[in-house]
C-alpha cells in the first residue's frame, strides 16, 4: 500500500509540448498568407460618404487606389498628381493588367467638378471599372 | 571504456522554447496586421467615344443635382418635380416604378453639377442603387443602366 503511492508521486505528468511549434509555425503561415500589408499609410484628411448600398469588395490584389483629400488634390500611390495627368499615372497600370479596379476614395465635401474631371481622367487611361469608396451606414 | 560513455550521451537540441518564439512571431504579425476592408459603390465607366447611344426618353429617369444638393427629377409620369435633400428616398420609390414598368431598358442618367458636394452625388447614387423590384415572373430587377453625365455636357 506504502508502496504504491510512492510510486505515483515520483511519476511527473507531462503534456507533450513537442508540436506546439509546429501548430504555431502553422499559425504563422497563415496569418503570413493572408496579411496584405498597406503599402501606403496616409496622412490625408479624408471622410468617406455614407451608403446603405455599401458592398464589400473581394478582390485586393487587381486594386489600385486614387485619394482625393479635402483641399482636392489627387493621390495616387502617395504621390501627389494634378488631376488633369491622373490618366498618365493610370494607364501604364490599366496596360498591365486591364481588369484592374480603381478605388476612389473621395472626401465627402469636395465638389462634384473635381470628381468629374478625375472621372474624365479615368476614361482616357481606359480604367472603366471604378468604385466609390464610401462607409456603411448613411 | 571510455569510447562507450561519449556514445551513449545522443546529441540533444533544446527545442521547449521553439513554441514560445513562434507564438511570439504570432503575435507580432497579429498586432501589425491591418486587414484591408475595402468597401465602397461599384461602377462601370461607359467608353469615351464621339457616338452617341440614342435612348428613348420614354425610359429615362434624369436627375439633376444643384449646388445646394436639391434635385429635379424628369421621368415619364414626373415632369421635373424637385426633390429636397431630405427627401432623397422619393428617388429609390421612382426608380423602381420605373424599373417596373421599363424593365431591363431603363437608363438612369444623374448629372451633378460642378459645384455640389460629392456626399450629395453618392446620396443619390446610393438611392439608385437601393433600388430593386421583383417583377410577376419572379425576375428581381435593378438599375443596372447608371450613367454619370459629364459636368461638361450641356
Amino acid at each position: 500500500m506504502r508502496k504504491s503511492i510512492i510510486r505515483r508521486f515520483t511519476r511527473t505528468p507531462e503534456i507533450p509540448t513537442a508540436s506546439t511549434a509546429d501548430v504555431a509555425f502553422l499559425l504563422i503561415l497563415f496569418f503570413m498568407v493572408t496579411t496584405v500589408f498597406r503599402a501606403t499609410a496616409l496622412n490625408l484628411r479624408i471622410v468617406l460618404p455614407k451608403a446603405k448600398s455599401t458592398e464589400r469588395i473581394l478582390i485586393r490584389r487587381n486594386v489600385t487606389h486614387l485619394w482625393i483629400d479635402n483641399q482636392g488634390r489627387v493621390f495616387i500611390d502617395d504621390s501627389l498628381v494634378p488631376k488633369e495627368k491622373v490618366s498618365s499615372r493610370i494607364s501604364p497600370k490599366i496596360a498591365e493588367n486591364p481588369d484592374l479596379v480603381t478605388i476612389l476614395n473621395i472626401h465627402q465635401d469636395i465638389d462634384y467638378g473635381t470628381v468629374d474631371v478625375v472621372l474624365d481622367q479615368l476614361k482616357e487611361a481606359r480604367a472603366f471599372k471604378i468604385t466609390f469608396a464610401t462607409e456603411f451606414g448613411g | 571504456m571510455e569510447l562507450r560513455k561519449k556514445r551513449k550521451s545522443t546529441p540533444n537540441i533544446p527545442t521547449a522554447s521553439m513554441g514560445d518564439i513562434a507564438f511570439l512571431i504570432i503575435i507580432f504579425f497579429m498586432t501589425s496586421t491591418v486587414f484591408t476592408r475595402e468597401k465602397g459603390i461599384k461602377m462601370l465607366l461607359p467608353e469615351k467615344s464621339r457616338e452617341i447611344t440614342k435612348v428613348k426618353p420614354e425610359n429615362v429617369v434624369s436627375i439633376l443635382i444643384n449646388p445646394e444638393g436639391a434635385l429635379k427629377l424628369k421621368a415619364p409620369g414626373y415632369d421635373g418635380i424637385d426633390i429636397s435633400p431630405q427627401q432623397y428616398s422619393e428617388v429609390k420609390r421612382i426608380v423602381e416604378e420605373k424599373l417596373l414598368e421599363r424593365d431591363t431598358l431603363l437608363v438612369v442618367s444623374l448629372k451633378t453639377s460642378r459645384d455640389a458636394r460629392y456626399q450629395a452625388m453618392i446620396e443619390v447614387l446610393d438611392q439608385i442603387k437601393l433600388a430593386r423590384v421583383v417583377t410577376q415572373d419572379g425576375r428581381e430587377l435593378r438599375a443596372n443602366k447608371i450613367s454619370l453625365v459629364p459636368t461638361s455636357e450641356e
